[in-house]
């Protein structure tokens, strides 16, 4: 079943952040500029030298002088008229037989991607032949073959030989793309092939095409130079290469002339690396895990209180503060968040994308990656502040402590290593390394979460999505350790394979005693298994009560709308609605309640000024909520609840409220799944 | 084994291509390509080398373009690649197998060495990401791998050779090293190794860097590098097991795609050291005019190429077990 | 305009079904006549006009591209597809192609997907309108009233903004109004809420139900989800690795499931409503290998009602009344016999 948490990407806005991302890295801005320079030197050629670059009309060989600052060739032509004037042929070749072989690229790639069946496949093979063919042999032997007519002939070998990289690049971005469901909306909406390929497609790979031509345009003028350098081409023209080929003929080397090799080969080499880095830059916007994110947050402060009162208490967080740096400023992900797990407990955390519980579940167990951090309070694991412990302390206190299981995902496990090794290292890294009981262990685990022991020496990808969630749950379970965080463990999984596992997990859970924070977006699940729910929305917990508790008597509006917003399965079928609106923006201030947008019984002048509490509504149930608050009078708390009773009649399904943009905000770029 | 078979397949086929590159390109000249090249010999050639030339591209029996293909074909099966024109009457594939160890030794050898160096140095790199001295790499690698190789050789060769005169100009053994594989003929090949294998090594090295550095960087922000962490495994264990044994198998396809770029660069270093291999021939067959050598390298060079990649295929085979159920 | 066309559904006889499939089958990957994975296994049913048919399955029961073969995206091996009586021939081109695109549109499930981003809504909206070259009054006049009939007000802040502007439940609402700008006579919505989060599916549920109610449009609502079938559908057909087990009315197929794969999928589910006491499954395996099926019933390796007889071939669809069928040899009246009538509902 596909995931069904939405995916909180980041919201790109596309032309912003990529041009503004372009020129905030030092190498692009690099790359921009040394070509700027060598366009302007190619451009103003005639201007910053009053010779023709053939003319031999001086002296060979002559040194630096005001006349000829680069001094002569041993042919008598001005070395820097050459060389101011040799840029416009070399860029010429680098920018033609790069646009050639970048419309060939992406004429190939696309047509493959978009046609499929035969086609692609024979023009993979195509390209598969054209990638291991060696390239500077093959254009040797082609260019020799048209000896003399100027630089086009060389352009044109170039461009037609070096496609075939670029092309496999932007094939299997294609087929990524032409699976993507916008492609088939436009195919069902009537557009034709055409429009899809350059309206749908082309687009959205503009950034990979850029990065492909500057690729194509280095590889051009290194082929140029290499194919001038041994005469093959037409080295009467004047080009980087070329002077280097003459200054080697001449033997300009031994004649003590080094700059007349030195400076076009460094050029030469200047030029590629402005190519390079811009084709780098470009492909690090269009793949951000390359782009290298530092986190500029504030360190964090620990929490002023000490471990609350309930010294029994297995895990205490409190007062947690997490956010992530975005370029528009920190977006706090969680806002000062205390809850604790007594021992042998099972807590439900749940809450909609974006509300940050998997953020929490990140930051507790310190997995947290930047651009997020803790930006203050404490978590106690028996005792131990979690945060303040040292990597290596940490390593030691993992697994055997406690323990996690991501959202079920195909990429949990390693591929390549198999599921024993995987089930074994954990434990050895804990100092079990006796094989027998290894082995043993394994097999107990296997058996515990049913999954028959021959899978221990499959690899992953021989196992159902079901399979290894067990085998992640099993490595779980490995050092019986004295609390496990589930982070949505079965979220991508079928209802079925999902009811066994939860199954399995509270049967393991009963027999061994263990504590579980159970995290998902799923509250009617939660409310079947867990001791205690906590509901979280925009950052903070809104609600905690003992899971029949929170059934019976939701005391929190969020509790109350979401409960309702699922269907029933049982009973007369009648309309019901969801919650309008969204949660508001985590990189702004919320000031007073975060939910009063779409409360329906909310309190303007109380909820919306007064910063939020958390009250007591019954034994061990308290809200986030000013209905709850014995200083708000009794008479404004029943005008609110009347006026919901009211509204409830007229409530417009699908009236959207609030149209203004939530910043993404996710756990880690890396976390399983989309889900915070 | 349907994916060795494929392999298989599409390395008959490109050495079918390349063969058949080999006859289209000298009949895309306008005119007889033999009257065409005799012009430009000018008149320097005598009468048996004309011969050959004509026995060398099918144009004797003067028959239809497609008998001309076939009987090409068939000599290339038997290893016939007709007689070297600079060289007269040596055949040419005699010229190819004089330069074939040196090319494999200088150009095999160091490739493999770079590969390796680079992967080791993008690991550090990409693992240890956001530090300075990690990060400074990559602009260097990116330099190092735009310069023309010919041209840092040259450097090398002025300043080491020339004006220091710590190695040898040219060549790739003193004229007499002594016995063939003596202490002193290995001592004779190093020295005149050192420079090449460094020009090549030093601009072939960024590429491998930049690759391994990239998908280092991907396999990090994997979900099971993080549950790996979260198992409290300790980094030694992370780095060789997690993410070198999955960072290398992409860059190991990418070791053979781009061997065919790298090793055609690289034979261009023969030419600036003198280096007697394939590229030196190659840049003489050039200059001299000498069509038949000049296919016939090229032939070999993709050859040579063809089946790294098969080796390549067959080792990744080894290290992936998706492949081996063919799944990939 | 409106009225009529929903008296008219009320008959049957004179008004041709919106969609009626057929022995619809595919395989993918197939080579000659072996191998291949039968993603759609000899599925038939119809969807009256004006109804609501809920396919439910969880993945890889093929609902997903029973979807696409109806959409043209996918080339159907076998069976026939009939659109308002008219039968959908293979290879559709040109106006032919047109035309059977102004009928049938699709919701997709990713609404982050569903959109380009590069592209602002004006322009997604206004594409279907100008290929079926449906003008009545000013482009954006026309945009404007799609936007209003989804509850994307006032229009004219939603049309300029792109994809990334929006909130997952407007962009959904986005890919409503596409489907609706060619006005279909069918909507495919393949999981159009499962990438929402719970607060505001039944806000988009309850859009498409208003559409369905004043315009009689007739709609295949895709779903894992037992509740939000019920919520949604007129009938229920449920899908079982390619294979259609049952079908009928909603209420009947929900409340009193007749296929052991329908009830084990009913016990599985979460129910918010059903009290605090988890119901216990007892069913073993997993979905089996689309490539190598069992030879008869697919279930029947995971049924805890399984016979030998299960294994002879696949069974036929059993009415079980109320315009209710199953595939299950439970209902076979002889079967029936011997076991002592022992079948329970649920």
């Amino acid at each position: 079943m596909t995931v069904i948490s939405a995916p909180t990407a980041p919201r790109r806005t596309w032309k912003n952040t990529a041009l503004g991302r372009f020129f905030s890295s030092p190498r692009s801005v690099l790359g921009a500029g040394l070509l700027t320079l060598f366009v302007l030197l190619a451009l103003l050629a005639p201007v910053l030298t009053p010779y023709r670059p053939n003319s031999m009309e001086f002296d060979a060989f002559m040194g630096f002088s005001a006349q000829h600052p680069l001094g002569t060739t041993a042919l008598g032509q001005d070395i820097f008229a050459q060389f101011v004037y040799g840029a416009r042929l070399t860029l010429l070749v680098g920018f033609v037989a790069g646009l050639i072989a970048t419309f060939l690229s992406v004429t190939f790639g696309l047509a493959a991607a978009y046609f499929g069946g035969r086609i692609d496949e024979a023009i993979n093979t195509l390209i598969n032949v054209f990638l291991v063919l060696p390239g500077l042999p093959l254009i040797i032997v082609a260019a020799a073959f048209i000896r003399g007519g100027g630089v086009w002939p060389v352009i044109l070998v170039i461009g037609l030989t070096g496609w075939a990289f670029g092309a496999r690049v932007l094939r299997s971005q294609a087929l990524a793309l032409r699976e993507r469901d916008f492609i088939a909306a436009a195919v069902v909406s009537g557009e034709g092939a055409l429009r899809i390929i350059f309206v749908e497609m082309l687009p959205n790979m503009a950034g990979l095409i850029a990065a492909n031509f500057f690729g194509a345009a280095l590889y051009a003028v290194l082929s140029e130079a290499a194919l001038s350098f041994i005469g093959v081409g037409d080295v009467s023209q004047v080009t980087w290469g070329t002077m280097l080929y003459w200054a080697q003929a001449k033997g300009a080397l031994l004649q003590g002339a080094w700059w007349w090799v030195a400076l076009p080969g460094l050029s030469i080499a200047l030029l590629g690396t402005s190519f390079a880095f811009l084709n780098f830059a470009v492909d690090e916007i269009s793949n951000p895990r390359l782009a290298g994110g530092r986190l500029n947050l504030p360190s964090r402060v620990p929490a002023a209180v000490a471990a609350p009162v309930a010294g029994d208490a297995l895990l205490s967080i409190t007062g947690l503060d997490v956010g992530y740096a975005a370029p528009t400023g920190v977006v706090r992900a969680v806002r000062d968040v205390t809850l604790d797990v007594q021992p042998g407990e099972l807590l439900g955390v749940a809450g909609e994308s974006g509300c940050g519980k998997s953020t929490l579940a990140f930051a507790a167990t310190r997995l947290l990656d930047p651009p997020g951090g803790v930006l203050g309070g404490s978590v106690r694991l028996a005792g131990r502040d979690l945060l303040a412990l040292s990597p290596e302390e940490l390593r030691r206190v993992r697994w055997k402590e406690f323990s996690i299981v991501f959202q079920a995902s195909m990429n949990v496990l390693n591929p390549v290593l198999t599921i024993r090794e995987q089930v074994y290292d954990a434990m050895q890294a804990h100092g079990v390394t006796d094989r027998d009981r290894l082995n043993t262990r394994a097999r107990e685990l296997f058996d515990l979460v049913g999954i028959q022991t021959s899978y221990l020496d499959a690899y992953p990808h021989q196992l159902s999505g079901g399979m290894k969630q067990r085998v992640v749950i099993a490595i779980a379970l490995a050092l019986e350790p004295k609390l496990i965080v589930m982070d949505e463990p079965t979220t991508a999984l079928d209802v079925v394979v999902q009811r066994q596992i939860l199954q399995e997990i509270n049967a393991v859970r009963k027999r061994l005693g263990i504590s579980i924070i159970f995290i998902t977006h799923d509250l009617s699940l939660l409310v079947e298994m867990s001791d205690r729910v906590a509901i979280m929305y925009a950052g903070e917990v809104v609600e905690l009560a003992p899971a029949h508790r929170l059934y019976a008597h939701p005391a929190h509006p969020y509790t109350q709308q979401l409960m309702n917003s699922f269907p029933p399965m049982t009973g007369p079928r009648t309309r019901r609605s969801g919650i309008p609106g969204r949660p508001p923006s985590l990189s702004a201030e919320i000031i007073g309640c975060p939910f009063f947008e779409r409360c329906n019984t909310r309190m303007p002048g109380v909820c919306d000024v007064q910063p939020l509490q958390t009250f007591p509504v019954a034994e061990n149930q308290t809200a986030a909520c000013f209905l709850y608050d014995p200083a708000v009078p009794a008479a404004v708390k029943e005008s609110a609840v009347k006026d919901s009773a009211d509204r409830a009649g007229v409530v417009r399904a699908g009236a959207v409220r609030d149209s203004q943009t939530v910043l993404a905000t996710r756990p880690r770029p890396s976390s399983p799944g989309g889900e915070s | 084994m349907l994916y060795l078979l494929r392999k298989l397949g599409i390395f008959v086929f490109t050495l079918w291509v390349a063969a058949t590159l080999n006859f289209i390109l000298p009949r895309l000249v306008p005119g007889d390509p033999v009257s065409v090249m005799l012009a430009k010999y000018q008149g320097r050639l005598d009468p048996s080398a004309v011969d050959a030339l004509k026995i060398a591209y099918g144009l004797n029996d003067l028959g239809s373009p497609v008998a001309q293909y076939f009987s090409y074909l068939g000599n290339l099966v038997r290893g016939d690649f007709g007689r070297s024109i600079s060289l007269f009457p040596t055949p040419v594939i005699d010229v190819v197998l004089r330069g074939l160890p040196y090319t494999l030794g200088l150009v095999g050898i160091t490739t493999i060495l770079s590969f390796l160096l680079g992967s080791a140095l993008g690991l550090y790199s990409g693992w240890r990401r956001g530090r300075a001295g990690a990060d400074a790499v990559v602009p260097a690698a990116l330099f190092l791998n735009s310069m023309p190789y010919f041209w840092f050789g040259l450097l090398l060769l002025y300043v080491f050779a020339f004006q220091l005169k710590w190695f040898p100009l040219s060549g790739a053994l003193d004229p007499f090293p002594g016995d063939a594989f003596s202490v002193g003929w290995w001592g004779s090949l190093a020295r005149h190794a050192v420079l090449p294998v460094l020009t090549i090594l030093v601009t072939s090295v960024g590429g491998w860097l930049i690759t391994m550095r990239n998908n280092v960087i991907s396999v990090a922000s994997e979900d099971y590098l993080a549950f790996a962490r979260a198992k409290g495994l300790s980094e030694r264990r992370i780095v060789n097991r997690y993410v070198l044994r999955n960072a290398l198998l992409p860059s190991f396809t990418a070791f053979g795609m781009s061997l065919g770029f790298v090793v055609g660069g690289s034979i261009l270093t023969e030419i600036v050291f003198s280096y007697p291999g394939l590229g030196y021939y190659l840049y003489q067959s050039v200059t001299n005019l000498d069509y038949p050598l000049m296919q016939a390298i090229f032939f070999f060079i993709a050859l040579a190429v063809l089946l790294a990649n098969l080796l390549v295929d067959l080792l990744n085979l080894i290290l992936d077990p998706r492949i081996r159920e063919g799944r990939v | 305009m409106i009225q009529p066309e929903a008296a008219i559904s009320t008959d049957p006889e004179a008004v041709p079904h919106t969609l009626e499939i057929v022995g619809l089958r595919k395989v993918f990957g197939a080579r000659g006549n072996a191998g291949g994975v039968v993603a759609v296994n000899d599925v038939s049913f119809s969807i009256a006009r004006g109804e609501v048919l809920g396919l439910v399955g969880e993945s890889g029961s093929g609902k997903s591209t029973i979807a696409r073969l109806i959409a043209h995206l996918h080339t159907p091996t076998a069976g026939e597809i009939r659109v308002n009586g008219q039968p959908v021939p293979a290879r559709l081109r040109g106006a032919a192609l047109r035309h059977f695109r102004r009928q049938v549109q699709m919701i997709f499930q990713d609404p982050y997907a569903s959109l380009n981003p590069l592209h602002p809504v004006r322009y997604t909206l206004s594409r279907p309108l100008k290929i079926h070259r449906l003008s009545r009054g000013t482009m954006d006049a026309q945009i404007g009233a799609l936007l209003e009939r989804v509850g994307l007000a006032p229009a004219s802040t939603y049309a300029s903004k792109r994809s990334f502007e929006l909130s997952g439940g407007q962009r959904q609402r986005v890919g409503i109004a596409r489907a609706l700008a060619a006005s279909p006579d069918l909507i495919l919505a393949d999981e159009p809420t499962s990438a929402l989060d719970v607060s505001i599916r039944l806000d988009v549920m309850n859009l498409m139900l208003d559409l369905k109610d004043q315009e009689g449009l007739s709609m295949l609502f895709i779903t894992h989800d037992l509740a939000g079938a019920r919520y949604m559908s007129d009938r229920v057909a449920v899908l079982y690795a390619g294979t259609l087990v049952e079908i009928g009315p909603a209420t009947e197929v929900i409340d009193r499931p007749q296929h052991p794969y329908t009830q084990l999928l009913k016990s599985a589910a979460p129910k918010p409503d059903a009290g605090l006491v988890p119901e216990e499954i007892a069913a073993r395996g997993e979905v089996p290998d689309l490539k190598a099926l069992p030879p008869g019933c697919p279930f029947e390796p995971r049924c805890p009602h399984a016979m030998p007889e299960c294994r002879s071939g696949l069974p036929q669809m059993y009415d079980v009344g109320h315009g209710h069928t199953a595939r299950c040899l439970l209902h076979d009246p002889a079967i029936r016999l011997n076991r002592g009538g022992a079948v329970g509902a649920g």
